[in-house]
């Protein structure tokens, strides 16, 4: 009886402590993303005011008609959405398959590509662009899909088979081996136990693949001529001219980009608790 | 799930395989590429009109526009140039002629207007380098003074400041940070640097001083720049000038002025249309910038332009040239100019605004008595020249290093670029 | 138990298995998309950029490129320039993923606990993922916009008697780097949360049970269990991390350009400003290729101890 009491006193310490915590967290990420939505419905000059509100009389959803009724910015959502999201599946696919090897088994330039894999990604882009655009304009890629889709996997795959790594080993042999005594081969094991066990993984790093995606801006920049080839990070800097900035309508597209991007991850938000519910192996 | 992952991952292959962009003109007609920065700037449809006017002059000709952020246009140039895929005619800033001129990028307009048998009497620049002209402006955004009318009212100044000790008196008058007033604004940030250009050589300039002697460069031991450096530095000692100076840039200045909290600044003519869309209450004035004390002569006005060159890369350049030669004709010019807010690189356009606005026709008034004056434009490396003036320049501000380290380490730093 | 939901149509796949030569080329078929695409579309420019490196200078120049060997990284790294770059960028990315370790660590414990509802907890992650969902541009202009001198930020710290006048956060010297990283913990810490929230989700309540039943408090629970289980996990995010900091360019060109006076120049804007505003193609791959031999020495480690955790 004593222990059950010790433990209420400490937990509503621990809820009240808990819950402080997420509202000063709350607050911090979210504060300057209500600026920003605050500032999306403002006048330019009266974002510069002084002091500053958070709605004022200049109040208007003109920026956000203006980014909507636009076709070149709605083709600009579409070209995002379209190859942020086959960059993911396919990330996924072939990132999910790099990191069991890695996982798994033991071959000889394991580390070496291991290294590889890893030390690619860590020339700046910056420097990269123009030997990568011959490369593109070469292989006859340049102005479409396919180039963004092949540059950004280039970007994402290290960083999937690293996380994908990660998160298979944190599953122990014990399953693998249960698989193998029952016949089965490594792609079973892969999919049918690794793989829906890691769900939760393999959720957060196909959001931030999304996300990598999504926000690129110098190779879509660069890869594409055309409008209708282009992506939101560039319709967001086309907003950005010589002599003034667009300001309110800067704020708009970002906050238009972002719901979407918001929502999937609300509805893939269960996929987190998946965890241990698919197919554990007890006793 | 492993179909419905097949059939997905179909479904992509064939989107890839479509996923193409604009496809390529018919046989028979010449298609240009144009690539600038100016159709974002200006009014919904209005640089396609006039592309459209262009295409019903000369048929078997179509233009297609390009347009990228500002920001990027030279990065992507370079890399259009260094890849084969620059567009037929570029929009060009005259700070980085020299550069591209280097790479081989641009055709040699010169051989151009000769093929072409161009009368170029009508041009009111060329920026040439060796003899041979590489860009064209055809707009010109000249940058005077605009000053805050109400507060140089509150502050009781009678008249616009015309010389530099006038400026510094009114300067001083206006700051009230009590307020959040000031004198003056400038933008130093070293991301886009056309401070130096606009805000500060521009006062060596207005008293018809040069940074350069003989093509090189001449900081140290001229009297001009020390002077307007001294100026500059009084000002930001006394406090006059507006915080966040050293990572301002243009467009966070004008937004300043817009609000009321800056009684002065230098600031491009485009901006005239744009602070009385952002606040129609101001009530403000163009004034030329203000010559050193006792000088008398000519000012030199700083100015940026939207110019063109043609790609040396261009299958069409005959057709490229067309191109330009009507961007520079009188009538287009002066439509262009109009809509841009801009005055025009033909002598003989006049943008209409001058004859219905008074503040234009103040500045016209201002351009016409002075000369447009960029040092800067076909220099090499100009852009970092402005940058590596800006570093030591902002040192010299915050008081760590004397005005005489500061000019040679500039110097120094600029005769690297000249060898 | 454990034989229901197994398929047993993968009886030639045993038979080939007997075959040590499929065996052993299993992983190398794994990894065979990932490696196609990496030799042609990376390994190739970063040859080229290496190429680059190695002579006076290409692309912007109308002169053949004279090869010039090891010159220009002499040049580099004896550049005080290059040295100031190098320092604030190994201080902006330490600090930056310590800070992103423990702000991500904390939230994703937050977000885990029971305490709450699934419906709040929902809404919390929502929020709390926000700075992920925004394009660095972007976020370098709201922060510019919010730490202007006449700024939301200010006006709050002068409304609260924090400050008593107008802070110039991203044009002091002294400030504008602390700033920077804010800003930049800011933007990456969802990436930590996430990854951390998956990985927890991951460990077995059994464990926590176990130690329970032995006593141990939230605390203990924490150090003993929850922390060795994420290892593999926060090993990869610092690396990744760490890496992709030092390439931050867009968040610190566009709120400081790199200044004032150079204070928060990073090998990012050193570099761009070397290859798009110098013209120095060559110098700045030669910097590319320093910062590639940085970060596969940070990277050595990781491999390292990727080894032992296989053993």
């Amino acid at each position: 009886m004593n222990r059950v009491t010790i433990r209420t006193v400490k937990s509503g310490f621990a809820i009240g402590l808990t819950i402080t915590g997420l509202l000063l967290g709350a607050l911090f990420a979210g504060l300057p993303a209500l600026w920003m939505i605050a500032s999306s419905f403002k006048s330019n000059t009266q974002i510069f005011a002084y002091p500053p509100h958070l709605i004022d009389d200049s109040f208007s959803i003109g920026p956000y008609s203006s980014v909507l009724s636009n076709p070149e910015q709605l083709r600009f959502f579409f070209n995002s959405y379209l190859v942020s999201t086959l960059v993911t599946m396919l990330t996924l696919l072939i990132g999910i398959l790099s990191g069991y090897s890695f996982s798994r088994y033991a071959f000889r330039f394991k580390k070496f590509l291991n290294l590889i894999i890893i030390a690619v990604q860590s020339v700046p882009p910056i420097t990269l662009m123009i030997p990568y655009f011959g490369l593109i304009v070469a292989l006859r890629l340049y102005n479409s899909y396919s180039a963004l889709l092949f540059t950004y996997l280039v970007f994402t795959l290290p960083y999937a088979i690293i996380m994908m790594t990660g998160y298979f080993n944190t599953l122990p042999r014990d399953l693998d081996e249960a698989v193998m005594i029952d016949g089965g081969g490594s792609l079973t094991i892969l999919w049918r136990i690794l793989v829906p066990i890691s769900l939760p993984g393999i959720v957060s790093v196909g959001i931030y693949t999304f996300m990598l995606a999504w926000n690129e801006f110098l190779f879509a920049l660069t890869l594409t001529k055309t409008n209708d080839m282009r992506t939101v990070p560039i319709g967001i800097q086309l907003l950005m001219g010589q002599h003034s900035f667009e300001w309110n309508q800067i704020m708009a597209m970002s906050v238009l980009g972002s719901v979407p991007v918001l929502i999937l991850f609300l509805v893939f938000q269960r996929y987190f608790i998946a965890g241990m519910a698919a197919g554990s192996v007890k006793g | 799930m492993g179909k419905r992952l097949i059939t997905l991952l179909l479904i992509a292959v064939m989107v890839l395989m479509a996923g193409n962009g604009t496809a390529k003109a018919q046989s028979g007609t010449v298609a240009l590429q144009f690539s600038q920065w100016w159709e974002p700037e200006l009014p919904s449809g209005a640089l396609r009109s006039l592309m459209d006017d262009f295409e019903a002059k000369n048929p078997g000709i179509k233009v297609q526009l390009i347009s990228g952020p500002y920001s990027t246009t030279h990065d992507q140039t370079v890399a259009g140039a260094a890849t084969g895929t620059m567009s037929d005619v570029v929009g060009l800033d005259g700070a980085w002629v020299n550069d591209f001129v280097k790479q081989g990028a641009l055709a040699d307009l010169t051989k151009l207007m000769t093929d072409a048998k161009y009368d170029a009497s009508e041009l009111a620049a060329q920026v040439k380098l060796n003899g041979s002209t590489y860009m064209i402006p055809i707009v010109n955004f000249v940058y005077p003074v605009f000053v805050n009318l109400d507060l140089l009212k509150a502050a009781g100044i009678e008249k616009l400041p015309s010389t530099r000790a006038e400026f510094t008196d009114a300067a001083k008058k206006l700051t009230n940070t009590s307020k959040n007033v000031y004198g003056w604004v400038l933008p130093l940030s070293t991301e886009q640097p056309n401070g130096i250009q606009n805000d500060v050589m521009s006062w060596v300039w207005a008293s018809g001083g040069s940074m350069l002697k003989d093509g090189k460069p001449n900081l140290v031991g001229n009297a001009d720049i020390t002077s307007a450096m001294e100026f500059i530095k009084g000002l930001y000692s006394a406090g006059n000038i507006a915080k966040g100076a050293f990572t301002m840039k243009e467009q966070d200045k004008v937004e300043e002025f817009t609000n009321g909290r800056v009684g002065m600044m230098i600031d491009s003519l485009a901006h005239i249309n744009l602070i009385r869309q952002r606040n129609s209450k101001l009530n403000f004035a163009i004034t030329a910038l203000p010559a050193a004390d006792g000088y008398t002569g000519k000012r030199g006005l700083p100015y940026a332009s939207w110019g063109v060159g043609v790609a040396q890369s261009s299958k069409h350049q005959a057709e490229a040239w067309k191109l330009t030669a009507f961007l520079m004709s009188a009538e287009t010019n002066s439509r262009l100019s109009s809509v841009a807010n801009a005055f025009p690189g033909n002598i003989k356009a006049t943008p209409d605004f001058v004859k219905t606005d008074k503040l234009f026709a103040e500045a016209f008034d201002v351009f016409k008595a002075g000369y447009l004056a960029n040092e800067f434009t076909g220099l090499p490396v100009a852009e970092q020249l402005m940058r590596e003036f800006s570093e030591p320049f902002q040192q010299y501000l915050s008081g760590d290093v004397k005005l005489d380290e500061f000019l040679s380490a500039a110097q120094s730093a600029w005769e690297k670029h000249f060898q | 138990m454990q034989n229901t939901h197994i398929s047993s149509g993968s009886t030639e796949l045993r038979n080939f298995a007997r075959l040590g030569l499929t065996k052993k080329l299993t992983p190398y078929a794994y990894l065979s998309p990932t490696l196609l695409l990496l030799t042609m579309l990376s390994l190739i420019p970063i040859v080229t950029v290496f190429l680059y490196s190695l002579v006076d200078n290409v692309i912007i120049t109308n002169k053949p490129s004279l090869f010039v060997g090891l010159k220009n990284y002499i040049d580099i790294i004896s550049s005080v320039n290059f040295r100031q770059a190098l320092g604030n960028t190994l201080f902006f990315s330490a600090t930056s993923v310590v800070a992103h370790l423990l702000l991500g660590l904390l939230f994703a414990t937050l977000l885990n606990s029971r305490v709450i509802g699934i419906v709040p907890k929902a809404i919390f992650r929502v929020i709390y993922i926000l700075p992920w969902v925004f394009t660095a541009s972007v976020i370098a202009i709201l922060w510019r916009l919010m730490l202007n001198p006449n700024g939301v930020v200010n006006y709050l710290l002068i409304g609260l008697g924090l400050a008593h006048e107008e802070i110039e956060w991203l044009s002091s010297r002294q400030l504008a780097l602390p700033a920077v990283i804010f800003i930049n913990v800011w933007a990456g810490y969802p990436f930590y949360m996430v990854s951390l929230l998956a990985g927890l989700q991951g460990i077995s309540d059994d464990f926590y049970e176990a130690g329970k039943i032995d006593g141990a408090n939230g605390v203990q629970l924490f150090r003993f269990i929850t922390l060795p289980q994420l290892k593999p996990i926060i090993v990869s995010l610092a690396l990744l991390d760490f890496i992709w900091t030092t390439h931050q360019f867009t968040l610190i060109w566009m709120t400081t350009g790199g200044g004032p006076i150079r204070s928060t120049e990073m090998l990012s804007t050193f570099t761009y400003k070397l290859a798009f505003s110098s013209n120095q193609f060559s110098q700045a791959s030669t910097a590319a290729m320093v910062i590639l031999a940085i970060s596969t020495f940070v990277a050595l480690f990781y491999v390292r101890n990727q080894r032992l955790a296989d053993e």
